[in-house]
C-alpha cells in the first residue's frame, strides 16, 4: 500500500516540478520525512535518486534539441561535484535538528523566490521560449568562469546538503553573469543535475542513507509524472500551479518548524 | 567560442541518459510491481538493481563525454570530464560514513 502511495507521490511532485519548472526534490524530502515517518537524511538521499531521474529523462530531450552547452555544462560540474560531495559528507555530521531547521528555512526561501518569479521567467523550465524547439541560439561566449564556477560550487553543496537539483542558482548565474542564453542556461542547469545529485548520492548510499524500497516507488512515479509534465507544460497556464506550489512549501515549512519545534521542547 | 551545435554528440549523451533512465525505469518498476504482489526478497533486489542503474547513469555519460572529447583530441575538455569522473568515482569508492 506504502509503494502505490509513494508512486503518487513522486507521480505528483514529478508533474508539478515539470510544470512549475522547479526540480520535485524540494518537496519530496520533507512529505518522506513528516508523512511517511523517514529520517530526514536518509528522505534526502531517497529524494536524490528521483532528481537524478528526472535529469536524465529531462536532459536527454534539451540534448535532442540542441540547447545544452555539454562544454559549459562539464565544466562547471567540476564545481557542483565537488561541492555535492563535500556536503555529502558533512551531513553525517549534522544532527536531525539542524537538518530540519536547513530544510525549512530553504522552503520558505524557495516558496517566496517562486513567488518573486512568476513575472520573470528566469529558472523557469516550462517557459516559452524554452518550448520553441527550433529557436535561434544566438551566438554567445560564456564569460566570468570564476564567478560561475564558485556559483556551482555553492548549487552543488546545496545539493548535496538538502537533496535538491540547484537550478535556482545556476540559472540566474549562467543567464546574468555568464551570458548564456536562458534556454542554454536552463537546459544546461537541468543536464548537470543529474551528475551533481550522484555525486552526493553516491555518499549517501554507501552510508545506507537512500532507501531502496521507497527510492524505486517514488522514482517510478517521478519519471512518469515528469515526462507527461513536459508534454501538457505548453497547454497549461502555470499561475495557479505556481501558488498551489507555494502554499505547498509554506505547509511544509511550518510543519517542519513545528516539528523541529515539538523535537527541541520535547 | 563555445561550439554547442555537435549533433552527433549531443545524440550520443542524449541516447546514454535515455537508456540509463529507461532502463533504470523499467527495473525498477518490475521491482515495484512484483512487490506489491508478493513481498518476496527477489522483488526487492530487482528495485536496489533499478536504482543503481540510475545512479550509475550520469556517471556512464561523464564517461561517455570523455571518451567522445578524447576522440575528438579536444584535450582540454577530455581532462575536464576526467576530472568530473573522478570526483563522481572518488564519492563512490570512499563514500562511508561513520553511520
Amino acid at each position: 500500500m506504502t509503494s502505490v502511495l509513494l508512486i503518487l507521490l513522486g507521480f505528483f511532485a514529478g508533474l508539478v516540478g515539470a510544470l512549475a519548472g522547479i526540480g520535485g526534490g524540494i518537496i519530496i524530502t520533507p512529505i518522506l520525512a513528516l508523512h511517511f515517518g523517514i529520517p530526514i537524511r536518509e528522505a534526502i538521499g531517497t529524494s536524490l535518486v528521483a532528481v537524478i531521474t528526472t535529469s536524465a529523462a529531462s536532459s536527454s530531450v534539451h540534448l535532442q534539441r540542441h540547447t545544452t552547452d555539454i562544454r559549459l555544462g562539464m565544466t562547471l560540474e567540476l564545481a557542483t561535484a565537488l561541492g555535492a560531495s563535500i556536503t555529502a559528507y558533512v551531513v553525517a555530521y549534522l544532527n536531525r535538528s539542524a537538518l530540519e531547521g536547513l530544510f525549512a528555512a530553504f522552503l520558505l526561501w524557495g516558496a517566496i523566490s517562486l513567488l518573486r518569479r512568476r513575472d520573470d521567467d528566469v529558472g523557469d523550465e516550462s517557459s516559452p521560449a524554452l518550448l520553441q524547439a527550433a529557436a535561434e541560439i544566438p551566438d554567445y561566449t560564456p564569460r566570468r568562469y570564476p564567478l560561475g564556477l564558485g556559483a556551482s560550487l555553492v548549487a552543488g553543496g546545496l545539493s548535496g546538503l538538502l537533496g535538491i537539483g540547484g537550478g535556482p542558482i545556476k540559472v540566474p548565474v549562467m543567464y546574468l553573469f555568464m551570458d548564456v542564453p536562458l534556454m542554454v542556461a536552463t537546459a544546461t542547469s537541468n543536464f548537470m543535475i543529474g551528475v551533481t545529485a550522484a555525486a552526493s548520492a553516491f555518499v549517501y548510499f554507501r552510508r545506507g542513507d537512500i532507501n531502496t524500497a521507497v527510492a524505486a516507488p517514488l522514482a517510478v512515479g517521478v519519471f512518469v509524472g515528469s515526462l507527461i509534465g513536459a508534454k501538457l507544460s505548453p497547454r497549461i497556464h502555470s499561475k495557479y500551479l505556481i501558488y498551489l506550489l507555494v502554499v505547498i512549501m509554506l505547509y511544509l515549512s511550518g510543519h517542519l518548524a513545528l516539528h523541529l519545534w515539538g523535537t527541541l521542547h520535547a | 567560442m563555445t561550439v554547442i551545435r555537435e549533433p552527433g554528440f549531443d545524440k550520443a549523451v542524449a541516447r546514454v541518459l535515455r537508456i540509463g533512465a529507461f532502463a533504470g525505469f523499467a527495473i525498477m518498476l518490475a521491482g515495484v510491481v512484483g512487490g506489491i504482489f508478493d513481498h518476496s526478497v527477489v522483488s526487492r533486489r530487482i528495485e536496489i538493481i533499478g536504482v543503481e542503474v540510475m545512479l550509475i547513469t550520469p556517471l556512464v555519460r561523464v564517461f561517455t563525454s570523455f571518451i567522445l572529447f578524447t576522440h575528438e583530441k579536444d584535450w582540454r575538455y577530455s581532462a575536464i570530464s576526467f576530472g568530473v569522473l573522478l570526483m563522481l568515482l572518488l564519492g563512490a569508492v570512499f563514500g562511508i560514513g561513520e553511520h
